[in-house]
């Protein structure tokens, strides 16, 4: 249905922004993982979005719709260096006493989830717009 | 001012003209009623879904069911126009 286009977009956005938040929490939760199962310290996640037609017609896109909305298009590990830090008494700490620490940076992932969080509340507010101004249009009948 | 009259002719011609069986009102009503009861049951589904913790996106189920909420609105003040038309109607003198 054409009128409702833009909350199948403002849906598909707010589904990103979940995704990401999930992302950032794996970050959070393994902020200090020394072990994984490929071995070595626990790489940062980064999410990667691509847009796409979710109007639900087919071949949409090859119409050359113009309006497009959001989905995950991967989540792949962080090129960032790990950190290393003096703690000879640590299990995983290598010869000199040093630990590989994830690349994962406390305050960064922080930062991340306002972002994450204010475009969510973004995406809702296009929807409580498109709701306001289809009330409008009926009180037209009014 | 200039007036004209009705061009009786074309007036006649209009009613008399057989309508289309397949797109009459009542049908085009019928057609929004049942796609409004549609979106509705949509509405249900997910919310439903959204009770047996099946669901991952609690906002899929609030777009559901405000989209139930705006078409069903719709309905009604398009079927509060038809009203006050057939009411209009009872009302003229005959």
């Amino acid at each position: 249905m054409g009128m409702f286009d833009v909350l199948a977009i403002s849906s598909s956005g707010l589904k990103a922004q979940r995704n990401r938040l999930e992302v950032i929490a794996t970050n959070l939760a393994n902020v200090h993982t020394t072990r994984t199962a490929e071995g070595g310290p626990y790489k940062k996640k980064e999410i990667v979005f691509a847009s796409e037609d979710v109007s639900g017609e087919p071949f949409g896109s090859l119409l050359k719709k113009k309006t497009e909305g959001v989905r995950v298009e991967a989540i792949e590990e962080s090129r960032k260096p790990f950190e290393r830090v003096f703690d000879p008494g640590h299990p995983d700490a290598d010869k000199e006493g040093y630990v590989t620490l994830p690349n994962v940076n406390v305050m960064e992932e922080m930062v991340d989830m306002i972002s994450a969080t204010r475009s969510y509340e973004a995406n809702t507010n296009v929807i409580s717009a498109t709701k306001h101004m289809f009330m409008k249009a009926l009180e037209i009948l009014k | 001012m200039k007036i004209e009259g009705l061009a009786t002719e074309h007036f006649i011609e209009s009613i008399q003209k057989p309508r289309k069986a397949d797109s009459s009102f009542v049908d085009v009503l019928k057609d929004s009623i049942n796609k409004v009861s549609e979106i509705e049951k949509e509405a249900d589904k997910e919310a439903e879904k959204l009770a047996r913790m099946e669901t991952q996106d609690i906002h899929s189920t609030m777009i559901a069911i405000e989209k139930a909420d705006l078409t069903f609105q719709l309905m009604m003040q398009v079927r509060n126009k038809i009203l006050s038309a057939y009411e209009e109607i009872m009302r003229m003198q005959v």
